[in-house]
């Protein structure tokens, strides 16, 4: 029996091997960026790393942590990197977010940046302070209907430095349908002195990813990943009459800023911390704060109920925290010829409606902080 | 093999008008109808084109001659031209991306979709009917990618034209576009009596 | 259908987990572009546009805002309460991101009601998509029209 009928399959499972072998070699050699080298700040930092994959995620591999909003898809345009080197045109998905000034200087966005070669960079100084954290949750703990407190015990480092009023990622595990860990920020609510924790208040917004894990998933005892401290939300050491404002989840980079004063001794300026909430069951630990307004003579705590129910038996202040604040500057805040300045935490809606009613009694806008990832 | 005795110089003017793979052919028609609505796609796609054909042309030449026909494998054509069509695009593909990300990103999907154009592989199908040279080969896959290229760039600005225009509703899109395709083809009919190379 | 790299990439993204908790598809298992189709075709028979539907949700969105966290009552006919996190969501078709700002809306004369983001009014808008079956931001064609009358 002739095995000729065998000559046109095996020809043709030739030919595709030679050429299946074609592309996997020109993929390997294409395809292969080797070993580049990134030079950060002219010398002050040098890696060394395998390219193909974007200067976002090479950076985040070698630990240092370019702030990004959108996960590196290139909707956000807050990953951006100064390269010196020459990688290319500006592409047209980072086009929208780089002005005339950027395009010039050489500012990309890092998550379109595909790493193939040696690269110049220059970052800002504080992303060299961010660390990838390992922690275990100590303690979580009801604050309101939808707001916990999460009170976590850093295991590596086992301290952390930080300034009262900056914030963290962390870091949820797949659970559910949700198949890879996803990062959210949280403002710290413990003070820096206590050094080997972290505590965060977490409220829970319906179909948050983070949101829901804590309040679903996360147990005492577990060990998660955080990336701490990021943000430039924190104390101006001035004498200026400092005015506070919170909302919900919103007190807890205040709570660290007033207990971190209150434990350094910095007491002798005026401080203004006014919280707004719906009703009773929407406030918590106003009992320490108020202890502390009882010692500390130039601190003034404020609570005020938007919707005060009658069975809340409300006899504190009532009304839109921006009605209240407005009433305390045109009256107990004695505020005449003071310089100010405002410190907010809280829903965009509500730090805007501050905003506008700071700046309409004497406090100028460049000197009203806030996070601006909010 | 018994290549045609074709003046070179009237090849290339043959593929690339008298005998348009897309006109005169009317191969390579469903990248052509959908990608002509803008003329940037349009004109990358063409030159994506015309790289693909030029080498996959090439390339089925040298498999088929010496390949196929001396093991006799020529009725497998059909397949082998295909996988090679395939391949070829890949690794276009991802040398291009590698030489230069910015036209990566412009011609972007076109390139993958070229595998499914009909016109490669009917390029390829024609040359071994004709049974030409190499050299006449390249020419006939370079001409045929140039014409296809300016087809796709005539279109594209004319429809940009017919857009503007008081279409009945019911012919707006595809029903407009392939009545000019028509016109068009009609118009390059009268280049048949000028140049004929099939 | 054969979908774009784009349409591709955005209903990766809708995917549980990758945006939000619960993905902008709901149980829905029609791919992205003939969800679109489908609700192209219902808003074209009702006689809307997704433009005008968006820039009026919008307004009233925004209006609402002002109530910092409380109902509010909007031209005497919506009643509008928005809630509002920290933080950013990008769309899925990668274009943006928006801040984390929801609103119910109701129409006090016909009792309709509709919940709505920043991101799905965009949604709504721009790429003409109203989420998928099941999920909890799908605006059903009739609710938007209903809604919205006078």
């Amino acid at each position: 029996m002739s095995l000729a009928f065998l000559i046109g399959p095996l020809a043709i499972g030739g030919i595709a091997a030679v050429l299946a072998g074609i592309i996997s070699v020109v993929d390997s050699i294409v395809n292969n960026y080797g070993e580049c080298k990134i030079d950060i700040n002219s010398g002050q930092k040098s890696l060394t790393v395998t390219g193909g994959s974007s200067l976002l995620q090479l950076l985040a591999q070698e630990r240092i942590f370019v702030p990004s909003a959108c996960g590196g898809r290139g909707s956000c345009g807050v990953c951006k990197v100064r390269v010196l080197s020459d990688v290319g045109p500006i592409l047209p998905t980072e086009l929208p977010y780089l002005e005339e000034e950027e395009r010039e200087n050489g500012t990309r966005l890092s998550c379109q940046i595909k790493v193939k070669d040696d690269m110049d960079i220059e970052i800002p100084e504080e992303l060299f302070n961010i660390k990838e954290i390992r922690g275990v949750v100590e303690e979580i703990n009801d604050m309101t209907h939808d707001i916990k407190e999460v009170r976590v015990k850093l295991i590596d480092p086992p301290q952390l430095e930080f300034k009262a009023g900056q914030y963290a990622q962390l870091e949820s595990k797949p659970y559910g349908k949700i198949k890879e860990p996803a990062q959210r920020a949280y403002s710290m609510s413990s003070p820096p002195h206590d050094r080997d924790h972290l505590e965060f208040y977490v409220r829970l917004v319906p179909g948050g990813i983070v949101t829901t894990w804590t309040f679903e998933e996360l147990q005492e005892g577990e060990k998660i990943r955080l990336i701490a401290p990021i943000g430039d939300f924190h104390m101006r050491d001035t004498d200026a009459l400092k005015v506070m404002i919170a909302g919900g989840s919103g007190m807890a980079p205040i709570k660290s800023i007033v207990l971190d004063m209150w434990e350094k001794g910095d007491t002798d300026k005026p401080v203004w911390f006014f919280f707004g909430a719906r009703t009773r069951k929407d406030l918590f630990y106003t009992e320490k704060l108020k202890e502390i307004e009882s010692k500390w003579e130039n601190f003034h705590f404020i609570e005020a109920l938007s919707e005060p129910t009658p069975e809340d038996k409300w006899d504190g202040e009532v009304g839109l925290i921006t009605d209240v604040l407005d009433r305390y500057f045109k009256g107990e805040m004695n505020t005449n010829g003071k310089p100010m300045e405002g410190y907010l935490c809280g829903s965009p809606g509500m730090i805007d409606a501050c905003i506008a009613v700071m700046t309409k009694n004497g406090i100028p806008e460049d000197k009203i902080y806030y996070d601006k990832f909010a | 093999m018994n290549p045609p005795p074709v003046n070179l110089a009237v090849l290339l003017f043959a593929s690339v008008f008298t005998s348009n793979i897309l006109l005169a052919n009317f191969l390579g028609m469903c990248s052509f109808i959908s990608i002509s609505k803008d003329v940037t796609s349009s004109n990358g796609l063409g030159m994506a084109v015309i790289l693909v054909l030029t080498v996959t042309t090439a390339v089925n030449w040298v498999v088929l001659r010496y390949v196929l026909i001396p093991l006799g494998l020529v009725y497998l054509r059909f397949i082998i031209f295909i996988v090679v069509i395939a391949a070829v695009v890949q690794v276009l593909e991802m040398v291009i991306e590698r030489i230069s990300e910015a036209l990566y990103i412009a011609l972007g999907i076109f390139l993958p979709l070229i595998t499914v154009n009909c016109a490669i592989l009917g390029v390829s199908l024609f040359m071994f009917i004709r049974e030409y040279s190499f050299v006449q080969t390249v020419i006939y896959g370079f001409g045929s990618g140039v014409g296809w290229w300016l087809a796709i760039l005539a279109l594209s600005t004319i429809r940009q034209r017919v857009e503007k225009a008081p279409v009945p509703a019911g012919l707006k899109g595809p029903g407009i576009t392939l009545i000019t395709i028509g016109f068009m083809a009609m118009a390059f009919m009268g280049f048949s009596g000028m140049l004929q190379v099939q | 259908m054969k979908m774009s790299p784009t349409l591709q990439k955005a209903q990766e993204n809708m995917q549980p987990g990758e945006i939000t908790g619960d993905g902008f598809l709901g149980d829905d298992t029609r791919p992205l572009v003939d969800i679109i189709e489908a609700d192209e075709e219902r808003f074209q028979a009702l006689g809307l546009s997704f433009e005008e539907v968006a820039e009026q949700l919008t307004r009233l969105l925004d209006r609402g805002r002002e109530g910092l966290g409380e109902p509010i009552t909007v031209d005497g006919r919506w009643l509008v309460k928005v809630d509002e996190a920290r933080g950013f969501l990008p769309c899925p078709f990668e274009d943006g991101i928006f801040r984390k700002i929801t609103a119910t809306v109701t129409n006090r004369n016909n009792q309709t009601t509709v919940l709505v983001s920043q991101l799905s009014l965009h949604l709504l808008g721009h790429h003409h998509f109203l989420e998928g079956r099941g999920s909890s931001f799908r605006m059903e064609p009739e609710a938007a029209r209903d809604v919205l009358a006078r």
